[in-house]
């Protein structure tokens, strides 16, 4: 800019001046209105939407797909149009020339024009760099998939829960499902192991958290326990493992109080009731059964993670659950403790469940009449079949209110 | 007796010369983008002292980063609102500065005679995304390890000084708490320090100079 075109500037600058308002009070006031409503919005978005909740940091869960914060997303994008061996081209070159361009601009900008309508060109390479980069966020946005939802205890008492159903899936094929251990049956490697109990005082007084936390994600392998923790070639994030010590600590340590809603009991069935999958089978299942029967276990191929997978998984598929058949289905003889033979061969096909112990007898017999009653899905289900309860039997001596039929 | 309080601070501190040079002066009749700026500075004014209440209960370890985070947003009185503050707060933040760049460019305004102040304004945005990047690390959270953990990666690639960047980074060939631990640093210290710095010279062109009018169409 030379010395005529600057002092041209300094008089247009100087009338517009004249022309303006007073700092105070007039653009201060305007900016009190914007910044004022911009403190709302952020309060509101900090009441109703919050901070999304994330489990904590795990060095050895590297499935998690990384997601930088959302303005760096169209650099993370662009890094995709680069092939490899240019991969410094889109981290350092493109990047670090577009800094400087966008610092220097002023001195790269020969036109002493301001008005847009003679700086086009100016306008519209910016114009075509904010839609890319909008683009590119966009484009960024619609193909990261969705951030897999993780169960997240926030209090002790969910802690506990997801705590429980996690050693329900990992640990009670050997250690039983309330920690009493004994002998070891069905485990392969493990077999005619005996396990000394895990929820004893002696136990829980000599282990601290941080030790019940590496004997999981390390194991103990000269013992054979195998390690549990994703770094060492387990199954387990970290998050998982910090539950399942809360939930020993806080079930089988008498120190620790155990918070009220933390304690899930399985439904007993009252009278005439007929169970339900959703809601007495599958907890049973989940705590007894689940931790051998799941994929990757020998348990000939018969899952029991869902109702579909209960009713058709397994190499006896069309045997193992028979409506209302309690002499031939499987499921119920093995639990009344007999071995089922091969019909071909006379051997041991399949031993009684669970291997090491007998299920409680309520449970068996919710089992039976589970069959019984053509094994319900929903609690609807179950209801439309149970008998009538024995309280709407109303004696007839108490008063009856007459309610209008709809 | 106001009169004569007043007069006594104003001897020593000239009140009346500050009132007259920033605050009674005119300036030319501008519209609503040009809040744009203030509002970043309110923005970032609540960044800072958010900031500092955070920093209270925080812990830049990694044993009990999260769980530190857990007790300010589950047990410190409103301490989920002043986090949710500082989080909402960054984001609006780049979006007013971005916003804000486009009208200066839009209106030439990073032109004669304010060179200076849009360098110092790209600079100070470079250092709002460092403390983003820096922020984002702090939670010790599966997003925050693992976005860090590409981010360092990415400095490495740098041609000659990458390998040094990345490990200064990191603290090492790791991300480790010591990591975190310069992570935070930057975060509360040295970041902010630049941007301090940074915004009292832009805070004091723009007195200087005036904010910019509205282009005629024959400017």
């Amino acid at each position: 800019m030379n010395e005529e075109q600057k002092n041209k500037y300094y008089d247009k600058y100087l009338q517009a001046k004249q022309k303006g308002v007073k700092f105070w009070p007039d653009i201060i006031y305007k900016d009190l209105i914007v910044s004022f409503a911009l403190f709302l919005l952020v309060i509101g978005l900090a009441a109703f939407v919050g901070v999304a909740q994330e489990p904590k940091a795990d060095p050895f869960d590297s499935n998690y797909v990384p997601r930088p914060e959302w303005y760096f997303l169209f650099l993370f994008e662009f890094l995709k149009f680069i092939p490899g061996q240019l991969e410094w081209v889109g981290t350092t070159l493109i990047p670090g020339i577009g800094i400087l361009i966008l610092l220097f601009l002023p001195f790269l900008d020969r036109n002493p024009y301001r008005h847009w309508k003679k700086r086009k060109i100016g306008l519209m390479v910016m114009g075509l760099i904010v839609l890319g980069i909008v683009g590119l966020t966009v484009r960024s946005v619609v193909t990261t998939p969705e951030v897999e939802e993780v169960a997240l205890a926030g209090s002790i008492a969910e802690q506990v829960i997801q705590g429980q159903d996690l050693y329900s899936i990992y640990c009670v094929e050997c250690h039983q499902p309330d920690g009493e251990g004994g002998e070891v049956v069905g485990v392969e490697g493990l077999e005619g192991v005996i396990l000394k109990p895990i929820n004893s005082q002696d136990e829980m007084w000599t282990r601290t958290d941080e030790t019940l936390f590496n004997v999981i994600d390390y194991g103990q392998q000269d013992l054979g326990m195998p390690p549990n923790g994703l770094g060492y070639g387990g199954e387990l994030p970290r998050n998982e493992i910090e539950k399942i010590v809360t939930f020993m600590r806080y079930t089988w340590d008498e120190r620790a109080e155990i918070p009220e809603e933390a304690i899930v009991g399985i439904p007993a069935l009252t009278e005439g009731e007929a169970p339900s999958y959703e809601v007495h089978i599958s907890m049973v299942v989940k705590r007894y059964c689940i931790s051998c029967h799941r994929p990757g276990k020998e348990n000939n191929e018969y899952l029991m993670g869902s109702y579909q997978e209960m009713l058709t998984t397994g190499n006896n598929a069309d045997k193992n659950i028979i409506a209302g058949d309690l002499q031939n289905s499987y499921l119920i003889l093995t639990l009344y403790r007999e071995s089922i033979l091969d019909p071909a061969t006379g051997e041991e096909m399949i031993g009684p469940m669970p291997p090491s112990k007998d299920l409680k007898a309520e449970y068996v017999e919710m089992f039976e009449r589970w069959i019984l009653e053509g094994m319900p899905e929903t609690a609807d289900e179950a209801a439309a079949l149970s008998s009538p309860a024995v309280e709407e039997v109303a004696p007839e001596s108490t008063v009856t209110e007459v309610t209008p039929e709809p | 007796m106001a009169g004569k309080v007043f007069a006594w601070f104003d001897e020593r501190l000239g009140l009346e010369a500050f009132y007259s040079t920033v605050l009674d002066r005119k300036i030319p009749k501008v519209n609503w983008w040009f809040t744009l700026g203030s509002a970043s500075l309110f923005l970032c004014v609540i960044q800072a002292l958010t900031g500092v209440f955070l920093t209270m209960y925080y812990v830049p370890s990694p044993a009990v980063a999260y769980d530190s985070i857990q007790y300010i947003t589950k047990g410190v009185a409103f301490g989920w609102l002043v986090r949710g503050i500082h989080h909402w707060s960054a984001t609006l933040l780049v979006i007013t500065l971005f916003l804000h760049m486009l009208r200066t460019f839009f209106y030439g305004a990073y032109k004669f005679p304010r060179e200076m102040t849009w360098m110092t304004g790209v600079l100070l945005f470079l250092l709002t995304l460092g403390m983003g990047l820096t922020g984002y690390l702090l939670p010790w959270n599966q997003r925050s390890y693992w976005a860090t953990t590409v981010a360092t990666e990415i400095f490495g690639t740098v041609p000659f000084l990458g390998d040094f960047l990345f490990k200064v980074l990191r603290g090492g060939t790791d991300l480790s708490a010591l990591t975190l631990a310069r992570f935070f640093s930057a975060h509360i210290w040295i970041l902010p320090a630049g941007v301090v710095l940074l915004l009292g010279v832009h805070m004091v062109l723009i007195v200087k100079l005036g904010i910019s009018n509205i282009p005629g169409e024959d400017e």
